[in-house]
């Protein structure tokens, strides 16, 4: 009992962040329930974010009805490669990525794995029917362009995507983390499935030590690589990218998924507007620390009656939260 | 909790002095017992009066009844009642303080039965009924030869084993149930039965100018034919010492104002002191019952503790024309078969308390908010044990048959209603089973605990698809773990019992509630989550 409450008192001074703080100092503060659509379909997300002129995987087309399910050729036509996914879906379910063509109704996965143009069909049929939406209601498909990881991912990945998720609090950046996939993750950037966190330093974009359900560690399990230490490539662009999705959503507090794609670079893939806690063990650092700090700059801000562009957030962010390596 | 604003300190501090004052209003202006203890305490006795009247005669019949001035000492009446047709009643009180009914007719013939009932409750009330003063001298009571010579050995001997009063009366017993003594055999004279012993008793102790009399009472126990049991007690003024000795000159009676007490003795023992489950019904050397005109009459006593105690007195309250208004309007003013509903109703809030503390103060994660409270509330219906080996066999059996229809490529939709139907026939197959094997608890799943494991089994079904089996799993023994522990809370017959008698605990709750809305703190599993973050510094 006393362990526990020393516990408590250690994690209350490093400012660690709770669920039910999260839950409501910021999702229910910050974040309107009208503006949810914007983060829960990805199809609408993906429109906003075109017409804020913010880069997103191209859009190759949208299954709406069983009826629609026979347009899948014609969208397919041509391409070798290609993802499907639930617009409404959350933590990476139900989504299919397509690495090559192998025959005119057989196509194989990222993974190797052979799959069948009926077994495409059943999937997005599965995805209509709401299997992996949110709450089960009816949802939509998409299918776009496939991400290639950048090659700097190679050595500290396994299978999957790699995706980089910056935490925005009203427009500043405040904690990031990049999330590899691994074995037991099946290929998912997905934590909980037992992807492995990487904190990244906000200034600079090196990586930091990593978490893996919940326990810090150095080594990328699967390929024994140092996951720490790693420049990730374009970070400013990232950075940018992230604080502008706050104009872009409305939401106040979001967590911002992207990737570095080998040809595109950096990608919106998705908002989320309940991130998760778990890249606070990945930084080693809490998050309700920092977003006090952000909170503090933006009432002094409102006192001198100015409001911050993207761009001046994002050095904000960069100033105050960068990780000093020689400590 | 800091972050609790002032409108939601003054809600809650509203809803919490209502509550408050609600409760207090019961307890201390209606007086409505807390705890539903009394249960046990709150009993009904049935004396039955039977006799036979020879032709057509007038009769009259004379009974005693308890009297609040002897006392039922730690009863209160709660009500008595009267069943005797075409006879008029009226009561008087005798010398000792009993009460006596006297019942009469004009005209009765045959077989005549008449039933007096008394509800007792117990009261922690600190004030002892008024009672009556008694004599503390009394006459000798003239003596044969024989009995002189056997009695002068007998108090000379019960002198030197006493110093007072009371010691003086327990000696007495002690000795008369000495039944080889040859001197208290003669006074006996072979009748070795307690009222025999009695009169020996009252010969002995009038010879040392002691009063006793007799009282009659009747032991609270469960049960039928119970004959009245007899006691004697004595009026003993506290300060007086009295000393039977002449030596003891130095210590002389004072009289003082105080009143006496009391002193019950019983006659075989010699122990004083009325136990706890005896109510004393009348005193004195009369008989019970005295019927003029009427033959082979008798009294038989039934006692029963009803089962409605505390509720029983509230709804006699309720049902009372000048009852308080706001006693009116408490649930128990409802139909019986209503409350039983109301009973179980008035509990789902206590139930949801405890899903959220267990999610947001411990961090369980359950399938949904309420289904816990849903499956809890089926529990009532199973019992806990086979609720759980229910809920466990059918859940396992339903998933793996949506994870064999997984293979067969179906749209969500009509496998979840091919899943549902399954649990159904899956259902009722258990029940057929048990019920053959004379198990009546497979009976026990009606409508209500089926439509909740179907749900149980969809939704967890979706959380399988959604976030995989570990996940689902770990979910599902949250959900049990929770319900398990909303059905024991709900459980609690004192609780329930507070609840539905003082309604305004659900204000109470409702202000928790609104205070846990603002709470902020983390989730003792979120301390074993982040530990991580606090190791090598």
């Amino acid at each position: 009992m006393l362990s526990m409450w020393k516990t408590w008192k250690e994690l209350k001074s490093r400012g660690i962040m709770g669920i039910n703080q999260r839950n409501g100092d910021y999702i229910l503060k910050y974040n309107k329930r009208k503006y949810y659509p914007v983060v829960d379909d990805k199809i609408i997300t993906k429109m906003r974010a075109i017409e804020e002129g913010i880069h997103v995987p191209e859009l190759y087309g949208i299954i709406e009805t069983e009826h629609d399910i026979s347009k899948l050729d014609s969208i397919l036509a041509g391409r070798t490669d290609f993802v499907i996914k639930p617009a409404q879906g959350a933590g990476g379910d139900g989504i299919i990525v397509i690495a090559d063509k192998f025959d005119e109704k057989r196509f194989k996965t990222v993974s190797g794995r052979m799959i069948s143009h009926s077994e495409i069909e059943y999937q997005i049929s599965s995805i209509l029917t709401g299997l992996y939406s949110l709450g089960g209601m009816r949802d939509r498909a998409l299918i776009e362009y496939r991400v290639t990881p950048d090659s700097i991912f190679n050595s500290i990945s396994y299978e999957g995507v790699p995706d980089i998720r910056i935490i925005v609090l009203l427009g500043y950046p405040v904690m990031a983390m990049l999330r590899l996939p691994t074995r037991q993750s099946s290929g998912k950037a997905n934590l909980h499935q037992g992807a492995i966190g990487v904190g990244v330093d906000l200034a600079s974009g090196i990586t930091l030590k990593g978490t893996w359900l919940n326990e810090k560690i150095d080594k990328h399990p699967d390929t024994n690589n140092f996951v720490s230490g790693v420049q990730l490539p374009d970070w400013d662009n990232f950075m940018r990218l992230a604080t502008r999705c706050y104009e872009l959503s409305g939401l106040g507090y979001i967590g911002v998924d992207m990737v570095l794609d080998k040809d595109q670079g950096p990608l919106i893939l998705e908002l989320n507007a309940r991130p998760g806690l778990n890249i606070q063990i990945a930084n080693d650092t809490g998050l309700a620390m920092r977003n006090k700090i952000v909170e503090a700059h933006i009432a002094d801000l409102k006192k001198k009656q100015r409001v911050e562009a993207p761009e001046e957030r994002m050095r904000f962010s960069q100033e105050h939260f960068a990780v000093n390596f020689n400590k | 909790m800091r972050a609790l604003t002032l409108h939601l300190k003054i809600l809650i501090a509203i809803l919490v002095g209502i509550g408050l004052f609600s409760i207090a209003y019961q307890v201390f202006v209606l007086k409505i017992p807390v705890q539903e203890d009394e249960r046990g305490n709150y009993w009904t006795i049935d004396a039955k009066i039977d006799f036979y009247v020879r032709g057509s005669k007038p009769v009259r019949v004379q009974f005693f009844v308890p009297s609040e001035q002897n006392g039922y000492l730690r009863y209160i009446k709660s009500t008595d009642s009267l069943l005797a047709k075409d006879y008029g009643s009226s009561i008087e009180e005798d010398a000792h303080g009993n009460q006596l009914l006297t019942l009469s007719s004009r005209r009765e013939s045959g077989l005549q039965t008449l039933y007096y009932r008394l509800a007792l409750t117990q009261r922690d009330s600190l004030s002892t009924p008024k009672q009556i003063k008694g004599k503390t001298w009394r006459e000798s009571i003239p003596l044969t030869e024989q009995q002189q010579v056997a009695t002068k050995t007998l108090i000379d001997n019960i002198r030197q084993k006493s110093l007072d009063t009371a010691t003086f009366i327990t000696a007495a017993i002690k000795a008369v149930n000495d039944v080889k003594n040859d001197n208290v055999s003669l006074l006996l004279n072979n009748d070795k039965t307690i009222d025999n012993k009695v009169n020996v008793l009252e010969l002995l102790l009038s010879q040392a100018h002691i009063p006793i009399q007799r009282v009659h009472t009747v032991r609270l126990i469960r049960g039928t034919n119970q004959k009245p049991e007899l006691w004697i007690r004595s009026y003993i003024a506290p300060t007086v010492v009295k000393s039977n000795s002449d030596k003891n000159t130095n210590k002389t009676t004072t009289a003082t104002n105080n009143p006496g007490t009391w002193v019950y003795f019983n006659p075989e023992t010699g122990k004083t002191g009325l136990p706890d489950d005896r109510i004393i019904w009348w005193v004195g050397d009369d008989e019970l019952l005295s019927v003029d005109n009427g033959n082979q009459a008798k009294v038989t006593f039934s006692i029963d503790n009803s089962e409605l105690a505390a509720k029983g007195i509230i709804s006699q309250m309720a049902g009372q024309k000048d009852a308080s208004s706001f006693i009116t309007y408490s649930l128990y003013s409802l139909p019986i078969q209503v409350q039983e509903t109301y009973n179980v109703m008035i509990m789902i809030p206590i139930g949801v308390l405890v899903i959220l503390v267990l999610r947001n103060i411990i961090g369980l994660q359950t399938l949904g908010t309420f289904t816990p409270v849903l499956i809890a509330l089926a529990f009532r219906e199973t019992g806990l044990g086979f609720g759980i080996c229910l809920f466990t066999i059918i859940v396992t059996l339903g998933l793996s048959v949506r994870s064999y229809l997984e293979h067969l490529k179906l749209q969500m939709l009509p496998r979840l209603s091919v899943v549902l139907t399954f649990v159904v026939v899956l259902i009722a197959a258990i029940s057929l089973f048990s019920h053959k094997l004379g198990l009546e608890q497979g009976l026990s799943v009606t409508l209500f605990p089926m439509v909740i494991l179907t749900m149980t089994i969809e939704r967890l079904s979706i959380t399988w698809e959604e976030r995989g089996g570990t996940n689902a799993f770990k979910v599902g023994i949250g959900t049990l773990c929770a319900a398990s522990l909303a059905y024991l809370v709900m459980k609690i017959p004192a609780l329930v019992y507070f609840v539905f008698t003082f309604p305004g605990i659900l204000l109470i709750l409702v202000g928790f509630m609104l205070a846990m809305g603002r709470y902020r703190g983390y989730r003792l599993t979120e301390l074993r989550r982040f530990k991580a973050l606090l190791k090598e510094g």
